[in-house]
């Protein structure tokens, strides 16, 4: 802003003072107003934690103890990565993050096993699978069918062996319950969920080390681990079962991990992080066990996970709320993950731009983007019209609340594909085309195995959107206290933010500020480690391309 | 189906005055009643000597190409004949990667373009109703101006086409020969588990070809392949093609005047308006073109 | 021509390929229109039982009664106090969002580091992607004791400090939407200003701005559209006495509770699930005109986006 009307008659010199102040409050007013916005928020977040762990309950000499072998250390290391070694740091997050989601994953694991599908019938589904599908090839190598005819041959098949003709023939599935013998529960599971893991890692590990051996090695690393648990398990004061879905769930992906870093040899000083956490609580754990501090009155404790509702604040707890959001969201993944691929596949790839379908297509893409606007009450109205009052559903079961969420974020779910699909580049299209493959060819050969991570980033998105949501729930009947967890899709079911809210709405102060803070922060930190992971997934595969 | 029709009805009163007509004289279709008197003449476009026993294996009739309202490509008139080298040539924008491209239909995939006219591959226009531009494609391979690996294994690059045209087969044999055929084999041989993405510029190149060729297709099209490589990459990708044109048709567009010189047997020459002004053998257009404006262009006077 | 015709090569008949092509586009076909159902079913479903529940209401007491009274025997069923709630929720969150979404759109286009905006878009993301519950639990345990620490003489259910937590909520949204819009602008733009001798300041704020204001102003209708469809803060933290808004004292109006449309809608169903009554049926004709005034604001955020995707692209 100089300009040369001052006494000097100079272009340069102190002129511009007023406007550079005018910009510099402009500059600091908008960083005020994210920062306010972020820490308002955060404001919040402190005092829901402390409200939810109440730390002024434990003796000072505990808290030093924490901070003296935890905090310390942990924030010497951080210090240390921010100044010298980005890379390092990046990799000490993922490595203390990627165990915490892992877990969270291992629990919902272990809902499923728990309360959907037992370990026995897992068995006797993956066998009916397995023989279904050796029928299917049977069939291919006789006689090469049109794509109907093994189309419709599949169908049947799978439909025999899972579900049975009622009345007439009994399922393979139920065949294989009514065994006398059966293997006992953590067998099966390691043959039926172990080994398939095991041979996806194995897969994975041979084709990114180019090496038969490094995969084998990975494959039966894996199952020797689990299958270890039979012995390890009852020492470690667990049981076999939860040995075995922690070591595929956790184990695996943190041993890929830091073996990942282990042999790229970059940020390998990052492990040093969880490693002087992970010994941190160790040391503070025999320090406090031995000279006897109390630690704060916490909340969110084991108890109040593993609870059911309750009238004395202490006693009261979320895990049937928690089972019922797993099983919600595995409603809405199955419901909302196909349709919406599909449907942006077929808008990316399929849909023609003129005429009067290109018109039609239009119309769908605008519907689509009003769609996602529309407030999350009017889908519980949808909800609850067409799968209560139309379809005569019972209110208040999985399966409706799911379908009723599915609906909801299937839009967003949609748009988020689409992007990912539009992001591919045409070259690879064309090459695909160009070698006479059809557009399906393309589609699955060439567009969706690039699009997938995006895909999958926004869809992990849009179910962390999914299982905050509460005011579907209400329309559609949720009930505001089930003590009971739900044992099958078709059984009535609370969720995580259904069950804050009956909280919120007791009125008493022992719910306000400890059962519901304690709540809240379970649900929130589900919901951080899931945009994390998507968050850390769309920033890999866009550093890639 | 009834425009293609009329179109050829109209072909038929021109007069042709290709060398080439003993070879397009023979019944061609058969069904097809039109396509008896392909042998006129009169195009604005004047014959070469074509070989007498070269059978034509591509030809344009009249063909209009339109993105929208605007023309790409008016009234060509061709016949590409089987094996030898092929280069359309001419300055951007005129037309010949539209021409390329509407042979095996990849205008297709491009809402606003429409296709009048005939275009015959094989005596069967391939824009008649009954085609499917999949199995088109199946005949005609194509290779594009930037190097296009999949990110896949170098192998399952090779192996694609084959997956896709369930060609399964001997795939491991189908692919070393196609490798081999692209001259890649050696380079890549104890690493076909890698990426495609991690070979060189030049090698992605060739990896394309193999990719194109590992099918067996009748033709080859190429557009402007050598257009993002160094010289020396360049120049292996010249003699590939040269190699290739024994055993294939090859058509290859290109904006470098000595590479069509250097590599093709006949050329065509597109000039601004989606016109085709001149088609002969290689050596008379850039020694002796009949066309003035063909002779501006060539002597860079002009494009 | 070669040979013999090789026509049958090429024409449509190979092993059922094409069929296979067809079902796939039929089923990808099916999966896209069953947003179009998802829409009519809304319309359709909303549309049949608010024309069963304007049966038993007259729609002129409806759209014009300033009472609404819920019970089950002899209830008043006028909307005004709903909508004027709503409004109030609206106009406060939107002075709360919209001058700090805007700045934090400005900040983050014009002024960030790359390293600043890596750390502030994802943290900014995970606010978006608190639950709305959560942000009404916060609403109710803490900004209200707050507001009432600091001498407003607010009540335990409260509309200000709901409507403070809407706009908070809706900051995201507005500030992302609109720092696309503002990173949409051509560079040259920019520099075409700072080559005339503008300032940063000036550039921002008479050329940035400016160039992307469709954007921001859709960016302002989407975000106000989702507050007005805004459910769980209002519900947990706003109460559920509907009142009618007062222009004499209108800061008795955000001082005390009051009911928002979305808060009805909750309490019809959850106080009469087995339905039957016009309390329950009341709910869809609330819903639809909620329907009805967002869906018509998303259309004109799009129509108004739309336009400056036009210009830069």
């Amino acid at each position: 802003m100089a300009t040369t009307d001052d006494s000097a008659g100079a272009w340069f010199g102190s002129d511009g003072q007023v406007s550079q102040l005018r910009g510099l409050l402009f500059k600091a007013g908008c960083l005020g107003a994210t920062l306010l916005a972020l820490f308002l928020v955060f404001v919040f977040l402190v005092y829901v934690a402390v409200d939810a762990i109440e730390p002024g309950t434990a003796d000072p000499a505990w808290w030093a103890t924490v901070a003296a072998t935890v905090a310390v250390p942990a924030v010497a290391l951080a210090a240390y990565y921010y100044r010298y070694d980005p890379r390092a740091g990046e990799v000490a997050y993922t490595a203390v993050g990627l165990p915490i989601a892992a877990t969270l994953l291992a629990g919902g694991v272990g809902i499923v096993f728990r309360h959907i599908v037992s370990p026995h019938e897992w068995l006797a589904l993956v066998v009916a699978a397995l023989v279904a599908y050796g029928a299917l090839e049977v069939h291919d190598r006789v006689r090469r069918a049109g794509a109907f005819e093994r189309a419709a041959i599949g169908a049947i098949v799978l439909v025999v062996t899972i579900v049975g003709l009622p009345g007439l023939v009994p399922s393979l599935r139920s065949l294989i319950l009514s065994l006398p013998v059966l293997p006992m529960a953590p067998l099966s599971l390691l043959g039926t969920f172990v080994v398939p893991v095991a041979l996806a890692v194995g897969w994975y590990v041979r084709r990114e080390r180019e090496s038969e051996r490094a995969g084998l090695i990975a494959g039966g690393a894996t199952v020797a681990a689990a299958a270890l648990g039979a012995v390890a398990g009852p020492v470690a004061g667990v049981s076999w079962t939860t040995w075995l879905i922690l070591t595929t769930v956790v184990g695996v992906p943190v041993g890929l991990y830091v073996e990942r870093v282990l042999s790229g040899g970059e940020g390998v000083s990052g492990l040093a992080l969880p490693v002087a956490l992970a010994a941190g609580v160790v040391v503070c754990a025999v320090v406090v066990e031995t000279a006897g501090f109390t630690g704060p009155d916490v909340w969110l404790d084991w108890e109040f996970l593993t609870n059911a509702h309750n009238r004395t604040p202490r006693e009261a707890g979320i895990y049937p709320a928690l089972v019922g959001s797993v099983m919600m969201i595995i409603v809405v993944a199955l419901a909302a993950f196909p349709v919406g691929v599909g449907a942006a596949i077929y808008l990316e790839e399929y849909a023609p731009t003129g005429g009067l379908l290109g018109s039609f297509v239009e119309l769908v893409e605008i519907n689509i983007a009003n769609l996602a606007g529309v407030p999350s009450v009017v889908y519980g109205l949808l909800g609850l019209a067409l799968f209560i009052n139309a379809g005569g559903l019972q209110p208040g079961i999985v399966i409706v609340g799911g379908l009723t969420v599915a609906l909801l974020i299937l839009p967003i779910v949609i748009v988020s594909a689409q992007e990912a699909i539009r992001a591919v580049p045409d070259s690879q299209r064309q090459a695909a085309y160009g070698m006479g493959a059809t557009r399906w060819q393309t589609v699955r050969t060439v567009v969706l195995p690039r699009a997938m991570p995006g895909i999958l980033t926004g869809t992990i998105l849009a179910l962390g959107r999914a299982i905050g949501e509460t005011a579907p729930l209400l329309m559609v009947g949720v009930a505001a206290v089930v003590r009971i967890s739900p044992t099958s899709f078709f059984g009535l079911f609370s969720a995580m933010p259904r069950q804050l809210y009956s909280w919120a709405q007791l009125a008493k102060p022992d719910f306000y500020h400890g059962v519901l803070a304690a709540g809240v922060l379970v649900l929130l930190i589900v919901l951080l480690m899931m945009n994390g992971t998507a968050i850390l997934l769309r920033n890999k595969y866009q550093r890639r391309d | 189906m009834t425009q293609n029709d009329t179109r050829n009805v109209d072909g038929d009163d021109e007069q042709r005055t290709d060398g080439s007509e003993t070879a397009v004289s023979e019944p061609t279709t058969g069904s097809d009643a039109t396509s008896d008197s392909l042998l006129d003449a009169s195009l604005d476009v004047e014959g070469g000597t074509v070989p007498a026993d070269a059978d034509t294996v591509i030809e344009a009739r009249d063909l209009d190409v339109f993105y929208d309202d605007v023309q790409a490509l008016e009234g060509v008139d061709i016949e590409i004949p089987e094996n030898g080298v092929t280069a359309l040539i001419g300055p951007s924008g005129c037309g010949k990667s539209t021409f390329l491209r509407s042979i095996n239909r990849m205008n297709d995939l491009i809402d606003a373009a429409r296709v009048d006219g005939d275009l015959r591959f094989e005596g069967k226009n391939v824009y008649d109703d009954d085609v499917d531009p999949v199995a088109l494609r199946r005949k005609i391979g194509m290779v594009f101006q930037t190097p296009n690996p999949f990110p896949k294994s170098i192998y399952d690059n090779v192996a694609f086409g084959l997956e896709v045209q369930d060609k399964a087969d001997d795939v491991d044999e189908t692919v070393h020969r196609a490798l081999e055929r692209a001259a890649l084999l050696e380079e890549v041989e104890d690493q076909l588990d890698s990426s495609g993405l991690d070979l060189s510029g030049g090698q992605q190149q060739r990896l394309c070809i193999a990719r194109a060729i590992a099918p067996d297709p009748d033709v080859l099209l190429m557009d402007e392949p050598a257009s993002a490589l160094d010289p020396i990459a360049t120049s292996k990708i010249e003699d590939l093609i040269e190699d290739l044109a024994e055993e294939y048709t090859v058509v290859i567009v290109t904006h470098n005047m000595q590479q069509a010189a250097r590599i093709s047997d006949k050329t065509a020459v597109f000039l601004t308006g989606g016109e085709l002004v001149e088609f002969d053998d290689t050596d008379k257009i850039f020694e002796n073109p009949e066309h003035e404006r063909v002779e501006d262009y060539i002597t860079g006077k002009f494009g | 021509m070669s040979d013999t015709p090789i026509e049958a090569d090429l024409t449509r008949s190979a092993n059922g390929r094409i069929a296979k092509e067809r079902l796939y586009h039929g089923l990808l076909f099916c999966c896209a229109a069953l947003t179009v159902f998802v829409t009519v079913g809304i319309v359709a479903t909303l549309a049949i039982d608010a024309l069963e529940f304007f049966g038993r209401v007259d729609p002129y007491a409806f759209f014009t009664g300033t009472e609404w009274v819920l019970r089950s025997e002899n209830p008043i069923l006028g909307i005004l106090p709903l909508l004027s709630a709503t409004l109030v929720v609206t106009v406060v969150s939107a002075l709360v969002a919209i001058p700090i979404g805007t700045a934090a759109a400005v900040y983050l286009s014009e002024y960030a580091s790359d390293r600043m905006r890596s750390v502030l878009k994802p943290a900014l993301e995970i606010l978006a992607g608190i639950p709305t519950v959560v942000y009404g639990f916060f609403a109710l345990v803490y900004l209200t004791p707050w507001l009432q620490q600091i001498g407003l003489g607010v009540s335990l259910f409260n509309l200000l400090s709901a409507s403070i937590m809407v706009g908070i909520m809706i900051i995201p949204m507005v500030s992302s939407i609109s720092e696309d819009a503002m990173s949409a602008v051509p560079d040259s733009l920019r520099q075409a200003g700072y080559g005339l001798g503008a300032t940063k300041f000036e550039v921002s704020t008479k050329i940035v701005i400016p160039a992307s204001i469709s954007g921001i102003f859709s960016s302002y209708i989407l975000a106000l559209s989702r507050a007005i469809g805004e459910t769980m803060i209002v519900v947990v933290a706003g109460g559920s006495r509907a009142r009618m808004f007062d222009p004499s004292q209108p800061f008795a109006n955000l001082l005390n509770s009051g009911q928002t449309m979305t808060a009805a809608m909750v309490q019809a169903v959850t106080t009469d699930l087995s339905g039957g009554t016009a309390g329950y049926y009341s709910m869809f004709a609330i819903g639809l005109t909620l329907f009805a005034i967002t869906f018509s604001m998303n259309l004109l955020s799009n129509r108004i986006a739309a336009r400056y995707r036009e210009e830069y692209q």
